[in-house]
Parts: structure tokens; C-alpha cells; sequence
């Protein structure tokens, strides 16, 4: 069972990869690590943080669902526009990797539910996250991280 | 039509109140006017900075004009009411204000406004009273580009001060 671990600000969570439901994208995932960008808060879709990935290579819908839950890490590609107010317009989309850190959270696109790969569920610290999305959402947002942990 | 004044970190808008449609709801407004607080940026209805009413300045006002759908664009300004113990999430770190009453000023600044998980989230109407009011009560008519910009910038860089004036010029 792989592990990542993420740092959001200055708080620590860990989730555990579902490769078997989501082969091809955990290991792309797992390819790219470690990384760390500038943290988002979801405007449209509740209790969402993000990083905006380079999309240069393509991830292949696997494992998907428009019903996720708190606790789940999941890759997907959101609709520029709830990226950048001004965006190339050829630039249709952001590929991100996210969590929801609470409930009363659904990914949308611009006309419904958006389906993401579930490529992992967060099992320890998810409180300590539930704490620091939002004061970084009143006080400004930092930086996340993720890294392979085991 | 009256106007009112939106003043952000150093940028302004300039607002028309719909007195012809919500006469009510504008007088009210007008009537606390003026106001400040920190503006927050919304979670679920894209681009929306809002102002939390407080203390003497709470308006609990009743539903007014023509029922809205969905129709939400960049530049409306849409007064907010929700009954207590009605907020979505827990909100662990910030759980005692946010489970209060709430009532706020909405200033949707760009596209998509009002879209996201907001568009597909029935009002709470309740069976037998209101649990829910929105009201729009004015349009921006005049927003520079600058200000438009601070607004974004809250949804990354977090509060910011936002001061609502009456126009009287």
C-alpha cells in the first residue's frame, strides 16, 4: 500500500493510494512526486483545495466518480474558468489533484457534476486540514505539498 | 435610482439600487448605510465576494420582487439572509460563527457567477416559515478593472476590508 504525504501550510496529512482501482493513475501519479505548488480553495465546488499539475501528459479517465466524500484525493480536469478570471481561451482546462476536507462538497463543471479519478483516500491528519484550509481561506493561502511516504 | 459605493484596498465600484423592483429591500440598505467588514470569498458560488452583516447592522428582511432562478450574472449585488444552524459543513476552527444567523451583502464580480455546486442547491424554503432570503437589490455599474482584480484576489490572499457607502453625489 503506497502512502503520500501532504502538507498543507503548516499541517500534515497522510493518504493511501487506491492502485488497484485506479492502476494507470496512481502510477502516473507516483511518477511526478514530489511536488509542491501554490494551494487553491474551490470557489464552486465547497470544501475542495487543489493544485493546478502540468497536464503535459494526458491522465486517462479511471476510477471515476461524481460522488465524492470527504477524505478523498482525486485528479481531474477543472473547467478553466474556475481557475483564472482571464485564461488563454484555448485553454479549455487545469489538470489538479485535490481533496474535500468536509462535507456539503460536490465537484461541478460548468453544467453539472464533474467525474474525477479517485486515486486515493486520506487517512490520518484529515482534521488537522479541516483546520487549515480555512484559515488559509481567511488568511491567505500557502503551499501544498505531496510525496511518497512509504 | 440611488447609488451606492463599494470600496476595496484602494479600488471602488459603483452600484444602481433596483428601487422600481425591491423598493423595500433598498431602503433597508440604504437605511444602514454605511457599512465595513471583512470580505470573504465564496466556496460554492464562484465568483462572489460577500460581507457579513453585524451586530446593529443585521438585516432580517423579508422576500422581495420576482423569484430567481438560476440567474445569477457578473455584476449583480444580492442582499442575503440564512436562519441559524443552516450553514453547509462543520467548519471546525470557525464552527461558533459560523453555525450563527446570517446576513450578508453578495457582489458577484465575474464569470461564472453563481455557478458551481451553488447552481444546483435549492434554497432552503422551509414548511412553514423562511430559512432562507436572497434579494437582488443592486447592479455594479461602474467596477474598474483593479477592483475587479481585488476581488480575486481574496479567494487566494484571504479577507480583505470592504467599505459600502451611499453614492450622494
Amino acid at each position: 500500500m503506497t502512502k503520500v504525504r501532504i502538507t498543507l501550510g503548516s499541517v500534515e496529512a497522510f493518504a493511501e493510494l487506491d492502485e488497484e482501482g485506479a492502476p494507470q493513475t496512481t502510477r502516473w501519479l507516483k511518477g511526478i512526486l514530489p511536488i509542491e505548488r501554490q494551494a487553491v480553495h474551490s470557489m464552486e465546488n465547497g470544501r475542495e483545495v487543489y493544485v493546478v499539475l502540468d497536464d503535459s501528459q494526458q491522465v486517462v479517465d479511471e476510477n471515476q466518480t461524481i460522488y465524492q466524500t470527504v477524505g478523498d484525493l482525486f485528479v481531474y480536469y477543472k473547467p478553466a474558468i474556475f481557475v483564472k478570471p482571464e485564461w488563454p481561451r484555448h485553454i479549455r482546462d487545469f489538470l489538479v489533484i485535490g481533496f474535500v476536507y468536509e462535507r456539503d462538497s460536490a465537484i461541478r463543471g460548468l453544467s453539472g457534476p464533474l467525474a474525477t479519478n479517485l486515486v486515493g483516500r486520506i487517512t490520518e491528519g484529515l482534521d488537522a486540514l479541516a483546520h487549515e484550509a480555512p484559515r488559509m481561506r481567511r488568511e491567505g493561502f500557502g503551499r501544498m505539498s505531496l510525496s511518497l511516504a512509504s | 435610482m440611488r447609488k451606492i459605493v463599494f470600496e476595496l484596498t484602494g479600488t471602488r465600484a459603483v452600484a444602481e439600487m433596483l428601487d422600481d423592483v425591491v423598493p423595500k429591500t433598498c431602503d433597508a440598505v440604504w437605511n444602514i448605510l454605511p457599512v465595513e467588514g471583512m470580505s470573504i470569498h465564496a466556496n460554492w458560488s464562484s465568483r462572489e465576494i460577500m460581507l457579513h452583516l453585524q451586530g446593529d447592522k443585521i438585516l432580517r428582511l423579508p422576500p422581495e420582487g420576482p423569484t430567481r432562478r438560476g440567474t445569477t450574472a457578473p455584476g449583480d449585488i444580492v442582499y442575503f439572509w440564512r436562519s441559524p444552524q443552516m450553514s453547509r459543513g462543520k467548519q471546525l476552527a470557525y464552527s461558533a460563527q459560523f453555525q450563527r444567523e446570517l446576513s450578508e451583502f453578495a457582489l458577484f464580480y465575474g464569470d461564472p457567477a453563481g455557478g458551481g455546486l451553488a447552481a444546483d442547491d435549492p434554497p432552503r424554503t422551509g414548511r412553514t416559515s423562511n430559512l432562507q432570503v436572497s434579494t437582488l437589490f443592486a447592479r455594479l455599474i461602474d467596477a474598474s478593472p483593479e477592483f475587479l482584480r481585488k476581488c480575486e484576489e481574496i479567494r487566494h490572499n484571504g479577507l480583505q476590508k470592504l467599505v459600502v457607502t451611499r453614492s450622494e453625489g
